[in-house]
């Protein structure tokens, strides 16, 4: 099952979130070498964060993101120690990709 | 009794179900789809700045970038440019950050909505198809744009075109 790995960790005030999410990252053009059709590209198209029901963190991306692509981001003014972030990102086709990370 | 049991079991569920579907954060791909097709322009087999310029007047309307404000820090030689990290930040109160570069077939990598909460510090990993510049701007609350950009040598193209 694809998703999103993440870990999360608070110091100071300051929530330090990492997350990976499994994805090949493949642009139209490697898909066009690899496969022979640019709609095989897979990549990242957006991503967000949630806490308690409040965004906390919101990308949108393109194909240009390594393999597998890392983030990483901080947030303060929210969150304590054993809340749960909420990680959905999707790719160009729509699937999503979920993970959790709870605060440390 | 077991009915009206049934009946508030059902509305309590509907309740939930309609659970604020209020935090519907921005997706700049559909606001802003023509950022994201801005290709990149090849002066032979140099990178030039269009691209990347021509981008950032899709996203933010202007292009008059105020060169402070933000720090990137990306390596000067990526051994594999499948991967470079990169991280940048910024202390001013910004909307919105993007980032870019003039390496791939298109400029845009990123686009970030700022929100309350948000401490302006991240850590990203980008391919680059070969050595080009990578350009972070962040969009300040009074329409300013802050940049600050980076050129780089990729010695292997991650990207393959």
């Amino acid at each position: 099952m694809a998703g999103i790995k993440a870990k999360a960790k608070l110091k100071n005030g300051v929530v330090k979130v990492k997350l990976l999410i499994k994805n090949p990252s493949m642009t139209p053009n490697m898909a066009l070498k690899k496969t022979g059709s640019k709609d095989n590209a897979d990549f990242i198209t957006h991503l967000s964060a949630t806490l308690n029901g409040e965004i906390v963190a919101d990308f949108s991306t393109s194909q240009f993101l390594s393999k597998n692509p890392i983030f990483k981001f901080e947030f303060k003014g929210i969150g304590a120690k054993k809340d749960k972030i909420e990680l959905v990102a999707m790719n160009n086709h729509g699937k999503t990709y979920k993970g959790k990370a709870k605060i440390k | 009794m077991e009915r009206r049991k049934f009946l508030s079991m059902t509305l309590g569920a509907l309740a939930l179900a309609v659970v604020p579907a209020s935090v519907r954060a921005a997706d700049f791909r559909k606001s802003n789809p023509a950022v994201w097709t801005t290709k990149n322009v090849m002066n032979g087999t140099k990178v030039t700045e269009e691209g990347v310029m021509s981008a950032i007047k899709a996203l933010y309307g202007s292009n008059s970038l105020t060169m402070e404000g933000v720090k990137l820090k990306a390596p000067d030689v990526a051994s594999n440019g499948g991967a470079i990290p990169v991280d940048f930040s910024t202390q001013k109160d910004v909307k919105s950050i993007a980032v870019f570069q003039n390496a791939n077939p298109e400029a845009a990598v990123l686009v970030i909505d700022v929100n309350k909460y948000s401490v302006n510090k991240y850590s990203i990993k980008i391919k680059m198809a070969s050595s080009g510049t990578i350009t972070i701007v962040a969009q300040g609350n009074g329409g300013k744009l802050y940049a600050a950009q980076k050129t780089l040598d990729v010695a292997l193209g991650g990207c393959e075109g």
